[in-house]
């Protein structure tokens, strides 16, 4: 744990040291997926399919603002849906419009929401979007996943149902209209996935605000069974044929993602929980105070130890003991001090070596000797310092 | 000499003015009458598009049907019906709002009042050093 913690706060320093990079590259990365997945789901107008275009629109999202990217889904999945008939893009365009003007004027931040369902949804773990919007996010947030879940199924059904749509083509516009807007309103499917995850989103919520400890961690697995179980119940009661396996083993990894985004957003320490009662003149406060689990990076300081520093004749013999013990010269202040000034002298000859000839390479070799020797008995004067300061 | 405390408010006060603090200067700009006022106003301007967006697939849902039947419909009837669901949903609608930007306007003169205050001890922060500086 301790070393994840650690991990977790390299990771919020990184990311403050460089938020200005990073923000840009997820969102492009956001911008880039999703748009793919859209391409991918969809994929009608051959122009949109192009990873050059994907790319490029992916980077301009990545220097503007995070709405832009649900304009821009909003845009290719027109765009696509445009290419198969037009009645499906009046559709389409009325239901973002509704989106538009009736909720997301309240609560903007939300609706990154209704791009990240779909996004979830492809991924075949929808209920991520309601553990997390439940444990994040407020009851409101009911709306914005509905819509999400909305969005998604209308997508769903174009990609379906794209065949029969066209073979309707000489029936006219107005019934291919209606077949779609039949389709849309009376997928039962889509019904069943928006009750469940409003149930899941107000239940995770209701559980993570209480005063329990692990609220999260209980919200985040009820939430999951209850999803389960309402999907699954609607299953047998509408004929929703949804892939029970797959809801299970989607719900499994959505609490194992959910409970990584708690590890990021929600980790208190439980084992040090204080409960404090005082009073005042009106009330009586009985207060809970949970700490948050936090680490220190430890500090890696490297010390490079050079001891082949040629030595003049005469110098003081503390020169060595920098090399032989940091610390030693830390609690030694005379010693210390002593070693900075004749490391700061053993330079001087170091760099007038290079001109000097043989003999006087000599004379360095024996005074490299001298220095082991002296060595040695600065080795004991260090040793003999550490066990006085033992005492 | 740094003192720290005026640093962590000052970073503090620095944070919120570059986020939150731009969006509720904006809101604390207004009378509260003013604020709720013009925004119930442009909900019922959404509204009334979307309300017309819907009527207008609703019309093209039923277009054959409609045409069909022009002549033995009961047009008053039915506009007075289409009026009728109208106000209900503008009225509706406009409520919702009322009391979503009710809240939000007193959310955010809250916060720019906890703002003041923190400015007002900053002042008094860089008052109190100035006399220790003087003495």
């Amino acid at each position: 744990m301790a070393t994840l913690l650690v991990f977790k706060e390299k990771l919020k320093s990184f990311y403050s040291k460089y938020e200005a990079y990073l923000v840009p590259v997820l969102k492009f990365a956001a911008a880039f997926v999703s748009l793919l997945i859209i391409n991918k789901k969809l994929g009608y107008m051959a122009q949109l399919n192009s990873t050059a275009i994907v790319l490029i629109v992916s980077l301009l999202c990545s220097f503007l603002p995070l709405n832009i990217i649900i304009v821009m889904g909003a845009a290719f999945s027109l765009g696509h849906v445009y290419s198969l008939s037009w009645e499906c893009v009046v559709v389409l365009l009325v239901l973002y419009l509704l989106l538009f003007l009736l909720y997301f004027r309240f609560s903007p931040k939300d609706t990154i929401a209704v791009l990240l369902t779909p996004v979830c949804f492809a991924l075949k773990i929808p209920v991520v979007m309601p553990l997390s919007m439940g444990l994040v996010g407020s009851p409101a947030s009911v709306v914005s996943v509905g819509c999400g879940v909305i969005v998604y199924y209308v997508l769903n059904f174009i990609n379906r149902n794209a065949p029969a749509i066209n073979s309707l083509d000489a029936d006219g516009s107005l019934v291919r209209f209606r077949y779609f807007l039949d389709g849309i309103l009376h997928d039962r499917a889509m019904i069943v996935a928006v009750a469940a995850f409003a149930v899941t989103v107000i239940v995770v919520y209701i559980i993570r605000r209480m005063p329990v400890d692990h609220c999260w961690t209980i919200a985040m697995i009820t939430g999951a069974l209850m999803s389960m179980v309402i999907l699954m119940f609607g299953d047998l009661k509408y004929h929703t044929n949804i892939s029970i396996m797959g809801t299970i083993v989607g719900s499994a990894a959505a609490v194992g993602i959910v409970k990584v985004l708690q590890f990021f957003v929600f980790n208190v320490d439980y084992s040090r929980t204080e409960h404090i009662q005082f009073e005042d003149d009106e009330y009586y406060y009985y207060v809970k105070a949970v700490p948050k689990m936090s680490v220190t990076i430890p500090d890696k300081t490297v010390t490079k130890l050079d001891t082949r520093k040629p030595v003049q004749h005469g110098e003081s013999a503390s020169s060595i003991h920098t090399a032989v013990s940091d610390s030693v010269s830390h609690k030694t202040s005379s010693a210390g001090a002593s070693s900075r000034t004749a490391s700061a002298a053993a330079h001087t000859p170091a760099r007038s070596s290079g001109m000097q000839t043989k003999p006087a390479a000599k004379s360095t070799l024996s005074s490299y000797r001298e220095q082991q020797t002296k060595g040695s008995h600065a080795q004991s004067g260090v040793e003999r310092l550490r066990e006085r300061n033992e005492k | 000499m740094l003192n720290e405390e005026r640093i962590i408010m000052m970073t503090r006060m620095a944070a919120y003015e570059s986020g939150e603090g731009k969006k509720n200067g904006a809101i604390g700009s207004y009378f509260r009458g003013d604020y709720i006022g013009l925004q119930v106003l442009k909900s019922i301007i959404s509204a009334t598009i979307a309300y017309f967006l819907v009527c207008g697939m609703y019309l093209l849902y039923h277009f054959e049907t409609l045409l069909d039947g022009i002549y033995e419909m009961d047009l008053w009837g039915l506009a007075r019906r289409a009026a009728t669901a109208y106000i209900i949903t503008v009225v509706v609608y406009a409520l919702i709002s009322y009391v979503i930007y009710s809240y939000k306007y007193g959310k955010a003169k809250k916060k720019q009042k906890a703002y003041m205050n923190r400015l007002r001890q900053l002042s008094q922060l860089y008052q109190l050093e100035s006399k220790n500086k003087q003495s």
